[in-house]
């Protein structure tokens, strides 16, 4: 499948609500970031809205319309607060305690209780990834900076999907580096320099998990 | 109930506070969110009660809806499905809610000049370039959120070939959005 269908996929089922917490916080951020993902996303749910206005009919047994004049539900109100919903999870990107996982590569994994780890990447300019395959699907998505690998180059606000079939290895940007979203289904197989390290590392960080 | 009926039945409920107009949006929506909750998996006193949330916040929040931003049914649909993401995830002391994630989305200030009109070509150009079936397929996979087994099971086909569709359905769409 070709990479604007599985964006395209990933945002309809962020519309659709069946993404889990990391990747309902992934979407949402690539949305916020790129404003084209966004006006794909609000068609979609247009599309669902109209769903439900040609849905099927199964009226309320236990409710009237005089059940709900009474506010019970849980104020929700319009705020002016047009912050990026990752700063809600994680604060503001300067302030994130990155560690180290060697010179120029660093990492930030937030507490999420979820399935898929959502992971915060930090290239130093020019650093590379470890060249790495993977057991499921990784996400990225370019927070600042840029990157490029064997397939392009990737900005602020693109992201790149990518399946076990495929090895990659991704460089930070000369001047600024780069600082990236990720989400990986499983865990990644490293290749190459450090990569035998990186795979004892994840294997006896299993045990931990 | 067409969407000027429904935009009609807004501006009453929010401008009037008009109790006899919020109680014929009640009759038409609940029923069919009602059985959105039930097309998702949930059992009845859940789908119930979410539907009761549901219309228990158009009426307390009335005044967040933006005609200029959105139809009566989307804005309706997104509050609907951000209840089932909530109850979903039943963690209760999680911290962050379904409408935290997307916050953002419901600004005023977001700079996304791509109006109604726009959105409701797209739509409708989506609506012609898809037949019933597939139609049928994108309401059961992305409106229920039915499984592809569940899709093959109903509709009886193969699973392949739903799976096949459906990615023929995603190519469809991406020559259109």
């Amino acid at each position: 499948m070709n990479g604007t269908v599985v964006k395209n996929q990933l945002i309809f089922d962020f519309a659709s609500g069946s993404l889990g917490l990391s990747k309902s916080i992934f979407a949402s951020t690539y949305l916020y970031l790129n404003s084209k993902a966004s006006s794909i996303h609000r068609t979609f749910e247009n599309v669902l809205g109209d769903n439900l206005l040609e849905n099927t009919d199964i009226p309320l047994s236990k409710f009237s319309y005089s059940d709900c004049l009474t506010n019970k539900t849980k104020p929700v109100e319009a705020t002016n607060d047009n912050n990026s919903p990752l700063s809600k999870i994680v604060g503001p990107l300067n302030d994130i305690k990155w560690k180290q996982i060697y010179k120029g590569f660093s990492e930030y994994t937030p507490n999420i209780d979820d399935a898929d780890e959502l992971k915060l990447i930090k290239m130093e300019p020019g650093t590379a990834a470890p060249n790495h395959s993977h057991g499921g699907k990784e996400y990225i998505l370019v927070l600042s900076g840029s990157f490029c690998d064997e397939y392009g180059t990737y900005s602020k606000g693109d992201i790149q999907i990518n399946d076990q079939k495929i090895k990659h290895t991704p460089i930070a940007s000369n001047d600024e580096g780069c600082i990236c979203l990720s989400i990986t289904e499983k865990d990644v197989i490293f290749f190459g320099r450090y990569g035998s390290f990186l795979n004892l590392f994840t294997f006896i960080r299993s045990f931990f998990k | 109930m067409d969407k000027s009926g429904l935009d009609r039945l807004m501006v009453k409920i929010n401008n009037d506070r008009d109790e006899i107009a919020f109680s014929e949006l009640f009759d038409f929506l609940s029923p069919k969110i009602n059985s959105y909750y039930l097309q998702n998996g949930l059992i009845s006193d859940n789908a119930e009660e979410l539907t009761q949330e549901v219309m228990s916040t158009i009426w307390s929040k009335s005044h967040l809806y933006d005609s200029s931003k959105s139809a009566v049914s989307t804005w309706v649909y997104t509050i609907a499905r951000n209840k089932k993401v909530d109850f979903l995830r039943k963690n209760k002391d999680f911290k962050y809610n379904e409408y935290d994630i997307r916050e953002f989305l419901y600004q005023a200030n977001t700079e996304h000049k791509n109006d109604k009109y726009e959105i409701r070509d797209q739509v409708e150009k989506i609506n012609k370039e898809l037949d019933y079936k597939q139609r049928q397929i994108i309401k059961m996979n992305f409106f229920e959120n039915k499984s592809h087994k569940k899709i093959s099971e109903e509709l009886e086909i193969p699973l392949g070939t739903v799976k096949s569709r459906i990615r023929h359905i995603l190519i469809k769409m991406q020559r259109i959005l």
